[in-house]
């Protein structure tokens, strides 16, 4: 009960003082502008030049798929791995190693709730301008659509906090985690179908984002596709399976990286 | 020259300075080296799904990769302290600058270095390196090459100054100078074939980031005069146009006097 207080605590002041200072929502609108606009408008022209399909896509399920990831990465879930490793260069981590709360879990809500302002704007939006220029596929009008939409959403926020928080955790045995941070959001933008929508993609690298975590993080690009309705809840049941597996080498990480700190008191 | 002595010479003290971190630095330019193969990845599976569009082939996209990480990589490491503009004029840091008697933005720009940008430009010279190979590139179009990443250079160092100017003339630039840049960026990163008509002229003239990529990777494969003409004439109006802007901008900077005690 105390760590849900907290974590509603969290994510209204966060939004709260979103809405008084929105420089952060114009960087972010900036930003769907510059990568997902302009690669849509990219991706009409392309589509007409091979008469409205590619790979047996359409354009319209092609630019659902491209705005989920873009709106999905709005979140910003991924700085949660520089806020850890910030707070362990400053020393911040043992300030809040002696609150009474779980370091992890207030990074985590601290980091859903610092972009969920901006998410939120711009999504709705962008589905309204979506919806009025280019349309809705049939897809997204059947029964299950919502509610998957909305279980996928939750687990691959879970999934990309865990993940990310894995590689913040680095911080603890190496000084500069950018390196590897780089690695695996590339690999997460790969495969989770950003530039290049999962319809398009290989054989072979459609396998990989299945059964990676870097691509079950953002199942939720699949779910604008026909296959969704059938395979559903196996790609539900992968992002959960990571995020068992994820969540207890984080407890592992977790326990041992405290083992590390040494708090002084002032 | 003397300028360029003292760029030269901050330059070095700033790499000896990131390199005493060695791990970490060596580990900043692998890192950032193997992230870009990224880009090349997504663009090259996409030339493989959509086909060839405007001409443009898989190995092209490896030359334009090449382009945009060469000149990031030339003004994001050298010059890194152009992206710092907005905090230090936010935070009055900027009048240490306006009081040193060297060349503003010199002092400026050579102010910080940037580690990982080293290896975006390691990653641009092997891509341009392998761009030549695959297109069996003659003598002329290497020398092609060499000329177009200097006005890519150009124009890349041009856009940042005209960009990160907005420092001084809102509160608190950084958000909208970061937004501004990714605005810029993004595009040059893209499949250059798909910017067709209107999208084209946007960001050619309008935003420059089809010229430092796109446009020097057509040059190269076509061997276009016109449009190296036209490249070299942008470039050159881009660099003044910064420079005016920055000088134009820099009279709108009020000291914040900080009051300050001890640090």
């Amino acid at each position: 009960m105390k760590e849900i207080r907290l974590a509603i605590k969290i994510v209204k002041t966060l939004i709260k003082d979103r809405m008084q200072y929105p420089d952060r929502l114009f960087v972010d609108t900036t930003g769907v502008i510059a990568r997902c606009g302009v690669l849509l408008i990219l991706y009409g022209y392309v589509y007409k030049l091979n008469n409205g399909t590619i790979g047996g896509t359409t354009f319209l399920f092609a630019a659902w798929s491209i705005f989920f990831y873009f709106s999905f990465s709005v979140l910003r879930l991924r700085d949660i791995s520089r806020e850890i490793m910030k707070d362990v260069q400053t020393g911040n981590v043992e300030v809040l190693f002696g609150k009474p709360i779980s370091y992890l879990s207030y990074r985590m809500w601290w980091q859903f709730g610092s972009s969920l302002y901006s998410f939120v704007i711009i999504t709705i939006l962008a589905v309204i301008a979506l919806i009025f220029i280019i349309g809705l596929p049939p897809t997204m009008t059947v029964g299950i659509f919502i509610p998957t939409l909305i279980l996928t959403f939750i687990c691959g926020t879970v999934l990309s906090l865990f993940l990310y928080a894995i590689v913040g955790l680095l911080a603890f045995w190496i000084e500069d985690i950018n390196p590897v941070f780089w690695i695996v959001d590339k690999a997460v933008m790969i495969l989770g179908g950003s530039y290049l929508p999962v319809a398009l993609f290989p054989t072979s690298m459609y396998k990989i984002a299945l059964y990676s975590p870097f691509g079950a993080a953002k199942f939720i690009t699949h779910t604008v596709y026909d296959t969704w309705q059938t395979n559903w809840y196996q790609l539900i049941g992968l992002q959960l399976f990571w995020i068992i597996l994820l969540g207890m080498i984080i407890y592992f990480m977790f326990a041992q990286a405290k083992q590390k700190v040494s708090v002084n008191g002032g | 020259m003397k300028e360029l002595n003292f760029a030269l010479y901050a330059i070095k003290k700033n790499i000896q300075s990131s390199a005493e971190l060695r791990t970490s630095f060596l580990m900043n330019i692998i890192g950032m080296s193997i992230n870009n193969v990224a880009f090349i990845i997504l663009w090259v599976f996409f030339v493989k799904s959509v086909g060839i569009i405007g001409g443009w082939t898989a190995a092209d996209i490896i030359g334009l990769q090449g382009f945009v990480a060469t000149c990031y990589g030339i003004v994001f490491s050298a010059g890194a302290g152009i992206r710092k503009l907005a905090d230090y004029t936010a935070s009055g840091a900027f009048d240490r600058f306006m009081l040193s008697p060297k060349n503003l933005l010199v002092r400026i720009a050579t102010s910080s270095f940037g580690v990982s940008a080293l290896g975006d430009l390691f990653f641009g010279i092997v891509c341009l390196g392998i761009y030549a190979f695959i297109v069996h590139a003659a003598i002329y179009q290497i020398l092609l090459i060499i000329l177009l990443v200097f006005t890519s250079v150009i124009v890349f160092l041009s856009a940042a100054i005209v960009i990160y100017s907005t420092s001084f003339l809102l509160t608190d630039a950084s958000s909208a100078a970061g937004g501004l840049f990714e605005l810029f960026l993004t595009p040059s990163l893209f499949h250059g074939g798909a910017f067709q008509g209107i999208m084209r002229f946007i960001f050619t003239f309008a935003l420059p980031s089809l010229l430092i990529g796109a446009l020097p990777v057509e040059i190269v494969r076509d061997v276009s005069l016109d449009k190296l003409l036209l490249v070299i004439v942008l470039a050159i109006f881009w660099f003044v146009f910064s420079i005016n802007i920055f000088n134009r901008a820099i009279k709108k900077y009020e000291s914040t006097n900080f009051m300050t005690f001890g640090s």
